[in-house]
């Protein structure tokens, strides 16, 4: 399968402090991979460095073979998405208006809505299954359905490669399964989808390669299970970590202890 | 009410409104003008028949006075609208307005030191000295948030609220050290007003708002994706540093103009937003005319009060805005303290 987004060496530094020292990683043309690491690993600032919304100070993040700071703005937003937990859209927005943001990229400042815009749109709500919510403003929505609403907008830009940070934080379990459901359907139609998840065992179930992050370096990574079984994973998380496969599950459970 | 209907009832509202309110606005003062005769002079100039003549001396002040005076009173206050709504989503905050920049205290300093100057009386000194003070302070604003690298939305409005403290200081030096007969002249400006306002301040001023207000119309979808926050926003594609300069330049040179022909007015900026967002939603290409259309009436009728509800003297403009916004405010806050 084709490269899309790749980290090559990457060191990058915000403000005075160097978060990621030297991060290689690979995301490929239909490939779900799940990023882990304990908090303050540098997950959101590797997230936003794979966007082009960061300058690594060393190494290079290439799209599709190149720079992705060299690319145009819009070429780069009309395939790269990233969707993050801030809620900092007005909150007097309806649903609909914010996910039609989403179409930017490739409507500039001023083209009006054509068919395309328009089906982007209706297709990117119905995935998520919030067409119900799309008149209503954010501001009456939980935070999950808010974070429903921000993916809305991702899936409108139909990206080649999705960044996630982060994406079910808020969610329920139900809508966690529905959340992933959308991401796994968004990989089976070939984009390259990367998101942070705080819950291993979600990460575990849903990711065919896993990254594993700690102090701003790639410690591990592989199948969800070798890397969450690695010694490393319980360096990075400070826990022992043990798969114990249940007859029938599909995935093998995982507990957590500290050592 | 659905949205779109609220936002078509609230626009047509406004755009009759307006109309109304600047014939009133012609018509209304210590002479009073019957609107029918307005309307026929405004006909007959358009070719039309005059069905309703107004008097010589009449026809002098609707044309030389109270038409100037009421169509700038109209861009102003449109002109301060729009740039409280533009800036209310570049800061993400409900509370900004052009004051932020350092508008009002710069253009206050530079009216100020023109009066201490003697030109109080010179024709165009104190709106021009005012535009180059409201300037002055916003170049200092945006060199002195730069100076460490690009600032942050909150570098840059705490650089602001230094800037107008330090202009404000300055203004307040300036005015002990002036003579009390000068000093009358620039209380005028600094508390608000439109008299004897002329139609080459219209030229002058309207024109920069009008220009400035189409430009930041035009750049209301750019608008709509830097109030998602500047992640959000870099990661569609938009430029955010080049758009939020633009933003801010051109809200400060609208802000700038009307504040130099109209003095300080006041809470216009904060209230019109404020209060049409509820009815046309947050975007800006409806938040932005809508706002234009409600600061204008606004500011208007604020006008007809100041020159009618005293028999002998013009109230100050800027003190009726805030006698109306104020209360408006703490009204609004309640409410919506009351919601949450």
């Amino acid at each position: 399968m084709k490269t899309m987004l790749e980290a090559r060496d990457a060191v990058v530094r915000r403000g005075p402090r160097e978060v990621l020292h030297g991060v290689s990683l690979a995301l490929r043309q239909g490939e779900a991979v799940a990023l882990v690491g304990p908090n303050a690993a540098g997950k959101s600032t590797l997230v936003r460095t794979l966007a082009g919304l960061l300058s690594p100070e060393r190494g290079q993040v290439l799209l599709e073979g190149r720079a992705v700071r060299a690319w145009d703005r819009d070429a780069r937003a009309r395939t790269v998405a990233l969707v993050t937990p801030d809620e900092d859209a007005p909150p007097a927005l309806t649903v609909e208006d914010r996910v039609a943001l989403g179409r930017y990229p490739h409507r500039g400042p001023f083209r009006s809505l054509t068919h395309e815009d328009r089906q982007a749109i209706e297709s990117a709500l119905a995935v998520t299954g919030i067409e119900g919510l799309a008149r209503r403003a954010l501001e009456t929505l939980s935070a999950g359905e808010r974070q429903l609403a921000a993916l809305a907008r991702g899936l409108a830009q139909q990206p080649r490669v999705l960044l996630l940070d982060e994406p079910g934080a808020h969610l329920d379990v139900g809508h966690q399964l529905g959340l992933f459901r959308v991401l796994d359907q968004a990989r089976a139609g070939g984009v390259a989808v990367l998101a942070v998840v705080h819950d291993l065992q979600r990460a575990a179930a849903w990711a065919g390669r896993m990254v594993l992050l700690h102090e701003g370096r790639v410690t591990a990574e592989g199948p969800p299970g070798a890397v969450l079984t690695s010694p490393e994973a319980a360096r990075a998380f400070r826990v022992s970590v043990r798969a114990h496969v249940l007859p029938g599950a599909a995935h093998p459970l995982y507990s957590f202890e500290e050592p | 009410m659905t949205e779109p209907r609220r936002r078509r009832i609230a626009f047509a509202v406004l755009a009759a409104a307006l109309p109304l309110c600047l014939c009133l606005g012609a018509a209304a003062g210590s002479v009073a003008l019957p609107p029918l005769s307005v309307l026929s002079s405004l006909a007959a100039r358009l070719g039309l028949p005059d069905f309703s003549p107004l008097s010589e001396a009449g026809h002098a002040i609707l044309w030389t006075v109270r038409l100037p005076r009421v169509l700038l009173a109209a861009l102003v206050g449109g002109g301060l609208a729009v740039v409280g709504a533009a800036l209310q989503s570049v800061f993400r905050n409900p509370m900004a307005d052009s004051g932020l920049l350092g508008v009002g205290s710069g253009a206050a300093f530079g009216a100020v030191l023109a009066v201490k100057l003697g030109w109080g009386q010179t024709f165009l000194a104190l709106p021009i000295a005012a535009f180059a003070g409201a300037m002055a302070a916003v170049l200092a604003v945006y060199l002195l948030a730069h100076a460490a690298g690009r600032p942050s939305l909150h570098g840059l409005l705490l650089t602001g609220l230094a800037v107008a403290a330090l202009a404000g200081a300055g203004t307040s030096v300036l005015l002990v050290a002036t003579e009390e007969f000068r000093v009358r002249t620039v209380l005028f400006w600094l508390a608000g007003g439109l008299d004897g306002r002329s139609w080459t301040h219209l030229q002058l001023g309207g024109g920069l708002i009008l220009a400035g207000a189409a430009l930041l119309l035009a750049l209301a979808r750019p608008l709509d994706v830097l109030s998602l926050g500047t992640d959000e926003a870099a990661a569609l594609g938009l430029p955010v540093h080049l758009t939020r300069l633009t933003l801010l330049a051109v809200s400060s040179l609208v802000a700038g103009a009307a504040t130099s022909v109209a003095g300080s007015v006041p809470f216009v900026g904060l209230v019109a937003p404020h209060a049409l967002r509820p009815l046309v939603g947050p975007l800006a290409r409806h938040l932005l005319p809508a706002a234009f259309l409600a600061g204008a009436v606004l500011v208007v009728l604020a006008d007809i009060a100041a020159r009618t509800l005293s028999a002998q003297m013009d109230l100050p403009l800027g003190a009726l805005t805030a006698f109306v916004g104020a209360p408006y405010f703490l009204v609004a806050l309640r409410t919506s303290e009351g919601r949450s």
